[in-house]
């Protein structure tokens, strides 16, 4: 079981080392990085196959928590962890301008997402976050040009200050109960953060972790990156890191703060991200920025998900979750070449029928069409809204609602293009044959989701109760309790 | 008055210079200086999480404990976070450095507008604007329109 371990460390390892393996051969230093995700994800596999639905924790450096740093290793933090790996494999971005450094990058985003997903400890989670944020400077600062360079500067200085308003919360939190370590407190919660300081304490960490979520208001940088950056990083940023740090704000919410108060901001937050997100998506006039928005919308119906009291609401917001996880990289893979005015678009399945049809096929979901899983996924949300019977409730419900009317409308303006050539010449290029692959792939996986969609909902419905169990979580770390 | 209140009260009052200097500024490099200062209030707060006035290292001195003890944790934290907003600093003031390059301008407000009008003419688009926009802020003739 301590092999889980592995999933933080190979990909670090190998990032470091990754300078000197290129030195000594041009080949292995193109490969190595492929192949170690590649092994780590295989690892990851065949540890859900052992893990089945148990729990465990690893204390490293085999320090007893509270004192040492925790592993908490459920379903959702191992799927997590296999997402951001497989991912980082699916979108790999070692292809550019300077590939060693490229790789050197995704190999460090796929270890410390990892470390993300799995810590349990609350600064281990800052410092890894922090690492995350740092490589995606990077990442999307390659593309080189002055635009690119201009949005990384806002967004490091966005995250920056949510980096700090995290900060602060810890310092709170610390002040408090004087642990940092998740399980112990989860114990301590309920008698010393169960007032204004602890209510404070989760603003802060919200506003820190939510610039990565693109929580409104601090997800100014979302259109300006997703713009300027290449495809494959932004699909990598809206798909898989968003939920990474979704994710923390949720356990965060299970295991320490209690308070009705802040489900409430949740949703409050997530209906604004909801609204604001699709009418800007509604009025953006090219492909990048529009996905860009949608997504903004997206994250914001998982808030308002999350914000159901209860493993209803963690249910449900991770059956959003894991159909934007699919659907979003996707479509940026088909728009790397579609970037650029939508009027360009007009005639594009002349010379790409299987990529229009594919972005149908994903907008049809997204939109949420029966049978695709996106239908499903909004369904589970718009009913557990419904069963809270309350005026914010049904208002986020309501707002989801005209949502997708927005996202239909969008969405399909961009599909009619697709089939309607005025002068019978297409304006723009085919995607490349790699990135309609990797869409195709996921596509598949879409597809094959609604022939499977009874045992899917099983198994996703066990990880949510897993994952809402905070009981389960203190048992399984079982803190010291320190005189 | 206590002296943890001043503390309490710098910390919160840096983190409200810097928040200041984000928001209000216009001059790049005022703005990174509000991360930093915001930075330097987030670590202060952190700090002051379990200060105690007059207590020592937790070291036994002649096998015996002193009578006040600090707890290293916040300080082993904070040294960690001063490390990571150096890094991200030095990174910050390299992008700086390109976008000046680039554009000619430390001005955030010209930079946004050379960057949004880059994004309009890489995706051959108009820039967005709408009839209640405020007029561009170009402070020379020979800025882009």
């Amino acid at each position: 079981m301590s092999k889980v371990v592995l999933l933080i460390a190979l990909p670090l390892m190998t990032a470091f080392l990754l300078p000197v393996i290129a030195r000594v051969s041009q080949f292995a230093g193109r490969w190595a990085g492929p192949a170690v995700l590649l092994l780590t994800s295989v690892i990851g596999i065949l540890l859900w196959g052992e893990l089945g639905d148990g729990t465990f924790s690893i204390e490293l450096g085999g320090f007893r928590p509270p004192l040492g740093i925790t592993l908490y290793v459920d379903q959702l933090a191992l799927a997590l962890a296999l997402a951001i790996t497989i991912g980082t494999l699916l979108l790999w971005p070692g292809e550019g301008e300077d590939p060693l450094r490229q790789s050197t990058l995704a190999l460090l985003l796929a270890g410390s997402g990892s470390g993300l997903a799995l810590s349990g400890d609350l600064f281990n989670i800052y410092v890894l976050y922090e690492l995350v944020a740092v490589v995606s400077y990077g990442l999307v600062a390659s593309r080189g040009t002055a635009a690119v360079y201009a949005a990384t500067l806002r967004y490091v200085i966005i995250s920056s200050f949510g980096a700090a308003m995290a900060l602060a919360g810890i310092a709170l939190v610390y002040q408090a109960t004087g642990t940092l370590n998740l399980a112990q407190l989860a114990q301590l919660a309920p008698e010393k953060l169960n007032n204004s300081q602890g209510l404070a304490a989760f603003v802060l960490l919200l506003v820190g972790f939510g610039v990565k979520a693109e929580l409104f208001p601090v997800n100014a940088w979302v259109p300006e990156v997703y713009a300027t950056a290449s495809s494959r990083v932004s699909a990598l940023l809206a798909g898989i890191v968003s939920k990474l740090a979704l994710v923390i704000i949720v356990r965060l919410l299970i295991l320490v703060f209690h308070q009705p108060e802040a489900l409430t901001l949740m949703l409050v937050l997530g209906i604004l991200g909801v609204v604001t997100g699709e009418l800007a998506a509604w009025r953006a006039r090219d492909l990048n920025r529009m996905l860009a928005f949608s997504s903004i919308g997206q994250l914001g119906i998982m808030f308002i998900a999350f914000s159901i009291p209860g493993p209803a609401g963690v249910f449900a917001g991770l059956a959003v979750a894991l159909h934007h996880m699919i659907v979003k990289p996707a479509l940026f893979l088909l728009a790397e070449r579609w970037q650029g005015s939508l009027q360009n678009l007009a005639g594009a399945a002349r010379n790409s029928p299987l990529g229009a049809g594919l972005f149908i096929l994903l907008a049809l979901s997204l939109i949420g069409v029966p049978p695709l899983p996106g239908f499903w996924a909004k369904l589970l949300v718009l009913v557990s809204l419904a069963e809270q019977a309350q005026a914010l409730y049904y208002l986020g419900a309501g707002v989801i609602l005209a949502g997708a009317a927005l996202e239909a409308n969008y969405l399909f303006r961009v599909a009619s293009r697709f089939y309607h050539a005025p002068n019978g010449q297409a304006a723009v290029a085919a995607p490349r044959g790699t990135d309609l692959a990797t869409a195709g792939l996921l596509g598949a996986g879409l597809l094959a989701s609604v022939f499977v969609m009874t045992p899917l909902a099983t198994q996703l419905e066990g990880i949510a109760l897993q994952a809402a169990d905070a009981g389960r979580y203190v048992e399984t770390v079982a803190p010291e309790v320190l005189p | 008055m206590d002296s943890t209140l001043i503390f309490y009260i710098a910390a919160v009052g840096l983190m409200l210079i810097g928040i200041g200097g984000i928001v209000l500024s216009a001059h790049l490099v005022r703005v990174i200086f509000g991360v930093v200062l915001l930075e330097a209030g987030a670590n202060l707060l952190l700090l002051l999480a379990t200060y105690r006035e007059g207590a020592a290292a937790p070291i036994m001195v002649n096998g015996e404990f002193p009578a006040v003890m600090a707890d290293p944790v916040p300080q082993a934290l904070v040294l960690t976070a001063i490390v990571i907003g150096v890094g991200i600093l030095a990174l910050t003031l390299a992008l700086a450095l390109r976008v000046q390059r680039a554009y000619g301008t430390l001005d955030i407000r010209e930079i946004r507008q050379h960057m949004e009008q880059d994004i309009a003419d890489t995706a051959g688009i108009d820039m967005p604007t709408s009839s209640e926009a405020p007029l561009p802020v170009y402070s020379n003739e020979e800025g882009r329109p």
